[in-house]
């Protein structure tokens, strides 16, 4: 198992900021029927999701969030060593975005900047890249960045995606720190890769005739999804926290991907967390893919100015498939509250 | 657990009305047998059952006794 502990990081604060237009799912009855979007509900837990404008792109949530976050903690641009963009909802399909945003936000040239293509688990794996740079690197400053606009791909009609996903960007600022540490698994089941798919749109279909349009929409099967879950991730977090003696009864929150309640509530079960300890955001938000777990945080913890230190345990989970935990303590106020906008890049000069 | 408990189990799990079920009913021809009832008889089977039941094995399934042999 890929583990370990990184040494010398601390988190600094995160930021999230989700588009101004709310969708409820309630209002789908009229496209799948009453029934069929009740038992929906019911089911994920998404009673509305925040999704964005055309224009709106993942590359300008991101960009609030990390604006706000940087005012917040007064960094300066050109202190900010690396940014790390997670997305699967890039602006274009090259350049990669970070590149963009790392002009947008004003940052140093002599900053690292790169995309990774990572869904459920992007924050898990977000964190374990900026804080092994700088734990191992000499490096003291990273923007993490993970967000996503799901909705845009998705096929309004299909009852099993269009009801599901909520868009957000946020920001995660990482900072060397004597004496804190990271703890983490990450895996990787690509024996799964079709679980959750756009089969087309890239190289594998280029010299393909016979593309439907929706090969260009994303699939799921939900099924083989939530076995993997109960299987893989619950055995994989189980042997995280035996192998590295965190106790269930001393950690004060589990921040688990917002991938449906069922899932979510099954999951905690399993591992005999109580449901006080697992804060939910998606009843409001909709599954938030990448951003889900510093969304969910924000949402939690983003209106709690206490000095308090909590201990987390965060588990990413789907798409890859991919999965991985994270286990730390930290501040509770350095969430920034929950950031409503409808702003996109126009293409001006934001500097 | 009897026959009649588990098909009272499946009933409720499916949300269907107590005593509606027979052994010989055939999945595909209950309205409420979706994609979500897939993932509740899955849920069930590992909670209730202590199975790890597979996707595909449930597609197989193709009247109500194929499940409740299956909690044996």
């Amino acid at each position: 198992m890929a583990d370990g502990i990184i040494r010398n990081v601390e988190i600094k604060g995160i930021a999230c900021a989700v588009p101004e237009k709310i969708i409820r799912n309630e209002t789908y009855a009229s496209v799948f029927g009453e029934d069929k979007v009740k038992k929906f509900i019911n089911m994920t837990g998404i009673k509305t999701r925040h999704v964005a404008a055309d224009e709106q792109c993942t590359s300008d949530l991101c960009y609030v969030a990390a604006k706000n976050l940087m005012e917040r903690l007064g960094w300066d641009p050109s202190s900010i060593d690396a940014l790390i963009l997670i997305t699967q909802t890039p602006d274009y399909a090259v350049p990669a975005t970070a590149c963009v945003l790392q002009y947008r936000l004003g940052l140093s040239e002599d900053c690292i900047a790169f995309d990774i293509n990572l869904g459920c688990s992007a924050y898990v794996y977000g964190i374990w890249q900026a804080a092994t740079m700088i734990s191992t690197q000499n490096i003291n400053r990273v923007l993490l960045l993970v967000g996503d606009t799901s909705n845009y791909g998705i096929n309004p009609k299909d009852s099993g995606t269009a009801m599901i996903f909520g868009d957000g960007g946020t920001a995660t600022a990482l900072e060397r720190s004597e004496g804190k540490e990271i703890k983490y698994f990450l895996k990787t089941k690509g024996s799964g890769y079709k679980c959750i798919m756009v089969p087309a749109g890239h190289a594998r279909s280029r010299s393909k005739t016979n593309m439907k349009s929706s090969d260009y929409e994303l699939a799921m099967n939900g099924s083989d999804i939530f076995n993997f879950t109960i299987t893989d991730v619950q055995k994989g977090l189980s042997d995280f926290m035996t192998q590295y003696s965190i106790d269930k009864n001393n950690v004060d929150m589990f921040v688990f991907h917002q991938a449906n309640l069922f899932i979510i509530k099954h999951l905690s079960n399993k591992l005999g967390i109580p449901l006080g300890k697992v804060p939910i955001s998606i009843d409001r938000y909709g599954n938030t893919s990448g951003e889900s777990i510093p969304l969910t945080l924000v949402d939690a913890l983003g209106e709690d100015t206490s000095e308090d230190s909590i201990k987390l345990v965060m588990c990413g989970f789907g798409v890859g498939l991919s999965y991985g935990g994270i286990y730390l303590e930290m501040k509770k106020s350095i969430c920034l509250p929950m950031i409503y906008t409808n702003y996109y890049f126009n293409g001006d000069d934001e500097n | 657990m009897t026959v009649k408990e588990k098909i009272n189990l499946l009933e409720e799990l499916l949300l269907v009305e107590k005593d509606t079920l027979k052994e010989t009913t055939e999945l595909n021809s209950i309205g409420e047998w979706d994609s979500m009832a897939v993932i509740s008889v899955i849920a069930m089977f590992d909670s209730v059952f202590g199975k790890d039941v597979k996707t595909e094995e449930i597609k197989k399934f193709k009247t109500v006794k194929d499940i409740i042999d299956r909690m044996e």
